[in-house]
């Protein structure tokens, strides 16, 4: 472009006219209008909201976890399950189901202190051990001589369940009765086929039903002597079954019953728990996973509908240029 | 009437205003100092002294309605005036478009008195002439980049295009111009 035609350009335009300068300073001396609404600049607002949202996130997640380590420091066990063998988990759930019971003993694993069965009362004996011995070969022999010392101590079994499901790994239950009398012969002897990881021995008093029911019988006996016909034989067919009962109970009271459960399975070394600090951070942790998790979630859902209304935006934005220019271009 | 050093006083002051005390300049100082640039610019869109007149005042009133939301960070304030007198003429267009589909039947009429442009007198005969044959948008880019002497980027943001885009629309406007003077200042 010459340097005399952009000159002129600039000198042979035209200055605003008076009147209109006089126009434009009547608008001018009004005041600015106050927006009603307020403005929320995008730029600005993701300045400051993303920083906020991250520390609010942060913020949440370790005042969650500083809760969470408070209360289950008051609530150590619910962290710290017992350690259990693989081989003895049918033990520990029935031990589970007999702590509802009245009387359950603790787990010993000295078979020396474990309590023995009354000589004057009728009562209901069973205790259950968990021995450890040291592989598949040596479970064999053990269960041998599991059933060779249950049927020396005059008892019998009730079931036996041997399985080895690695070449390395088994387990082996027995379900034994022995005479009440060498219960506890029976529980030395168990203890001593390998290492003791469980045990349990509980007793439950059978002698005052069994009272009960020699009650009854006598009264019915006492009845029967004055009775005649029907009534006679009614009553003879109620001591009947009342005798069978007491039968059943002192059958129940002769023999204890023994559970063995020998596993090849070393059971887990009960893991110290963390620290509060640690407990703490973990949860913390745990918390921004899990807020992480929900924005990335809501993010892959939202991406589409963000990108469909970008490009829409877009398009319209270059459609609205393109028709401006062209509007000018023709006018 | 020319007043090339008031507007340049004008210009002067309110940024030297804007300097110093490091405050907003106030509506009226901007109406002042940029009046003549939004005029210009309507001028040049427009190619006509009356509608350009009525669009700066327009451009001025939505200026002082949307004052509040002018942030000098963001452009200077001739920039923004300009996008505001853009979209006053570009509206105007529009309702001219509109007007003249409406009135269809004297279509034939009405293109022929929109083609004739109605450049002041100020104009040299040459240049008038040669103005009239080129579109609003070369006229647009020209007055932007030579009379109000804005940079490629300023303009550009007035026009919605990019700084390159802005320089070869500027390029193709000014050879058609030439084209146009260059003939007639030989004859």
């Amino acid at each position: 472009m010459s340097p005399d035609l952009a000159t002129a350009l600039r000198i042979e335009t035209p200055q605003a006219p008076d009147q209109l300068r006089e126009r434009v300073a009547l608008i001018a001396a009004q005041p600015p209008a106050r927006s009603s609404r307020p403005t929320f600049p995008l730029r600005r607002l993701a300045l400051f909201g993303a920083p906020a949202l991250a520390a609010a996130s942060l913020f949440a997640a370790v005042a969650v976890g500083i809760k969470t380590a408070a209360v289950s420091e008051s609530q150590p066990e619910a962290r710290s399950p017992a350690p259990t063998a693989p081989g003895a988990q049918p033990f520990a759930e029935r031990r589970a189901l007999d702590a509802a019971r009245p009387a359950p003993l603790a787990p010993d694993a000295n078979s020396a202190t474990a309590p023995g069965p009354s000589r004057t009362r009728a009562q209901d004996v069973q205790a259950s051990l968990t021995v450890l011995v040291t592989g598949t070969d040596d479970l064999s022999a053990t269960t041998q001589r599991a059933l060779r010392t249950t049927r020396r101590l005059g008892g019998y079994v009730v079931s036996v369940q041997y399985g080895t499901p690695e070449p390395s790994e088994g387990t082996s239950e027995l379900r034994v009765r022995v005479p009440l009398s060498r219960v506890q012969a029976a529980i030395v002897q168990f203890s001593d086929l390998g290492r003791i990881l469980a045990q349990q021995v509980q007793i439950s008093d059978l002698q005052q039903p069994l009272d009960e029911l020699t009650r009854r019988i006598r009264r019915l006996e006492r009845r029967a002597a004055d009775a005649r016909g029907d009534e006679l034989a009614r009553i003879q067919r109620e001591i009947a079954v009342l005798r069978r009962q007491r039968v059943e109970i002192n059958r129940r009271a002769a023999f204890a019953t023994v559970q063995v459960g020998l596993t090849t399975h070393e059971p887990q070394q009960k893991v110290a728990p963390p620290g509060r600090l640690k407990r703490a951070i973990d949860d913390a942790t745990g918390v921004l996973a899990a807020e992480l998790a929900i924005g990335a979630y809501a993010l892959i859902v939202a991406a589409p509908i963000l990108l469909l209304l970008a490009a829409a935006f877009a398009l319209t934005r270059g459609y609205r240029r393109f028709a401006d220019q062209r509007l000018l271009e023709r006018a | 009437m020319r007043r090339p050093v008031t507007r340049h006083a004008a210009v002067a002051y309110t940024q030297y205003v804007t300097a110093v005390t490091n405050a907003p300049p106030s509506f009226a100082s901007v109406a002042e100092a940029h009046l003549d640039d939004v005029y210009r610019y309507l001028l040049y869109v427009t190619a006509n002294p009356s509608t350009a007149e009525e669009l700066t005042s327009e451009t001025f009133e939505r200026a002082l309605a949307r004052w509040n939301r002018f942030d000098q960070r963001r452009g200077t304030a001739q920039t923004w005036l300009c996008q505001l007198a853009r979209s006053a003429a570009l509206d105007h267009f529009r309702a001219e478009n509109r007007r003249r589909r409406r009135e269809s039947a004297f279509a034939a009429q009405a293109d022929s008195s929109a083609g004739e442009l109605e450049l002041p007198d100020e104009y040299g005969p040459v240049l008038r002439q040669a103005l009239r044959t080129l579109s609003a948008a070369d006229r647009e880019v020209i007055v932007l980049r030579i009379v109000l002497e804005q940079d490629a980027r300023t303009a550009a943001r007035v026009l919605g295009i990019s700084p390159s885009a802005c320089t070869t629309r500027l390029n193709r406007a000014l050879e058609r111009l030439e084209q146009k003077v260059r003939p007639r200042l030989v004859a």
